[in-house]
């Protein structure tokens, strides 16, 4: 079983691989004579983590509540990359993703695809433009969202970070640029980008149901973020708007376009050794044509605090918070409408975690999840219990 | 705005105020290859290259950033004396760079001597040693 999910890998991964050298290949070819150390600069960097979700009530990513938890939380990734010239990097990731049923073949997909050219590179400013399949730069962690090395957690804040519709704020195809000032007090960071939103079937079964024939195709899309790095980063302030736009080809008098508009204010204090993060977002959510236009605004919001120990070390303690409509924080209004439970509405989640840099190469984490609400369970889960718990264990490793 | 994001804020505030650090003597110095005139650079700039969001230095030349493992006792005295940041930070800004497609890693070398070598033999290389290792294999570059 996991020796043919294997083989069914490693023949998608074949395929990347074979059209990516290709691209290389010609790249090379082109530049060749100039410089002929390119192959230099040929990096392959990835990483593969495997996670345990042992949960009370409710399941998360597979049937973590039922006897031995669930394994169905796994992330692989091998990426490549080169300069072909002085300002010229390319670059592309092949990722596949497990987090509970829905890719039970361990589909690799291609996570992101970039030419990167740097045309300003001096004392004061760096200035750049990327085309391509993109990751957006939402909040902190999102570009690098599924590699463990990069999360203070094996679960990022899942009210802004959540999974259900991950898809249309993770990547889009199109084009971005970007600025940085150096200043004296610190660095200033530009970057906007406009390009067709990502997709999935996830998003689809949000927006429909799985049962409403119905289907849908990333619009043209934005983002803009500008952030404030003072000092050497001990300080970072980021605020970021997009606006993730999704076509819906449904029965007739249904919505023709959904859109998500998330406005996100990052902050977080670095002492080095110890540092605090909160982020705070306004999602809006809407739907537009059809019969009537129906939209609703969340709210979500976290504060963590993370300190590293013995050189290797980190605990990490966080309270996130997410409101579905902040019209409706309780979820009264939605269950006396008969739409459901009201703690489906909202989510609060205590989380105390652990990591251990084992070596530079390998990353073990823990950490307990203590949720009132099921506001960010990825499926909606009809007879869900309000307060629910959560132990995960995760092994990591990169290369 | 919550409760909570007033607290962080005025945390954040007040750490600012108190939290300015000096930068001590500086005992270790960047390199480069000499091919790289002799000059110096901003503190800001030695951090976008560094962090692996810069590729070329300011002269178009593109970089190659050369680093010792990350506990290496000199690696460290780079990162806090000339960077401002702690090995470990450092370290997260590059995975960053890795795993989303922004930037590479940097070269990592094994010992002092293969820095300096490394350095001495590669057009745009850029690294770092003890100020009385310095020899005429490598230009030194001041950070303002």
């Amino acid at each position: 079983m996991i020796a043919s999910a294997f083989y069914r890998w490693s023949n998608h991964v074949c395929r990347y691989v074979h059209g990516a050298a290709l691209g290389i290949g010609a790249l090379i070819a082109g530049t060749a004579p100039a410089h002929a150390d390119v192959l230099d600069t040929v990096q392959v960097h990835g990483f593969l983590s495997q996670a345990l979700i042992v949960s009370r009530h409710n399941d998360f990513f597979g049937p973590s509540s039922q006897d031995g938890g669930s394994l169905q939380y796994t992330e692989v990734g091998v990426n490549a990359s080169m300069r072909p010239t002085n300002n010229l990097l390319v670059s592309a990731q092949v990722l596949s993703r497990r987090a509970g049923d829905d890719n039970s073949h361990y589909e690799p997909k291609l996570d992101y695809g970039l030419l990167d050219y740097q045309f300003i590179t001096g004392n004061k400013r760096v200035a750049g433009v990327q085309i391509g399949k993109l990751k957006q730069p939402f909040g902190i962690y999102n570009q690098t969202r599924d590699v463990a090395f990069t999360r203070p957690s094996i679960l990022l804040p899942q009210s802004i970070y959540f999974d259900r519709t991950r898809a249309p704020a993770l990547s889009s195809e199109g084009i971005s640029v970007y600025e940085e000032e150096h200043l004296h007090s610190g660095i200033l960071h530009f970057q906007a980008g406009v390009g067709k939103a990502n997709t999935d079937r996830n998003v689809k079964e949000t927006i429909w149901g799985s049962r409403v024939p119905a289907s849908i195709d990333g619009a043209l899309s934005s983002i803009g973020q500008v952030a404030y790095e003072h000092g050497s980063g001990g300080i970072v302030a980021a605020l970021t708007v997009a606006e993730a736009n999704i076509d819906i080809d449904g029965p007739p008098g249904a919505p023709d376009r959904y859109s998500f508009q998330p406005i996100i204010m990052s902050l977080q204090y670095n002492h080095g050794y110890w540092s605090i993060t909160g982020e705070y977002a306004l999602r809006r959510q809407s739907f537009e044509g059809g019969a009537s236009d129906q939209s609703i605004t969340g709210e979500s919001w976290y504060l963590q605090y993370s300190q590293r120990f013995l050189e290797d070390w980190q605990w990490l303690l966080r309270y996130d918070s997410l409101v579905n409509d902040r019209a409706d924080p309780k979820g009264k209004k939605f269950e006396s409408d008969g739409r459901g439970v009201d703690h489906s509405q909202f989510a609060k989640d205590w989380t105390l975690g652990l990591q251990w840099n084992a070596t530079s190469d390998l990353l073990l984490s823990t950490e307990y999840h203590h949720v009132d609400g099921t506001g960010w369970l990825p499926r909606n889960q009809d007879e869900s219990d309000r307060y629910w718990d959560m132990l995960l264990f995760q092994a990591s490793w990169r290369f | 705005m919550p409760k909570g994001m007033m607290v962080l804020v005025s945390l954040a505030m007040l750490l600012l105020l108190s939290g300015q650090s000096a930068y001590a003597q500086e005992s270790v110095v960047l390199i480069a290859n000499p091919s790289t005139p002799p000059g110096s650079m901003t503190r800001e700039t030695v951090r976008a290259i560094f962090a692996m969001r810069q590729r070329t230095l300011p002269n178009g030349e593109a970089a190659h950033v050369f680093v010792l493992p990350d506990k290496h006792p000199l690696h460290e005295r780079f990162t806090k004396e000339i960077l401002g940041v702690y090995p470990h930070q450092l370290r997260l800004s590059w995975d960053r760079m890795v795993f989303s497609g922004t930037g590479q890693a940097p070269n990592e070398v094994g010992s002092v001597e293969e820095m300096r070598q490394r350095v001495a033999s590669t057009p745009g290389g850029l690294g770092y040693l003890d100020k009385g290792a310095v020899d005429d294999s490598v230009s030194v570059l001041s950070v303002e």
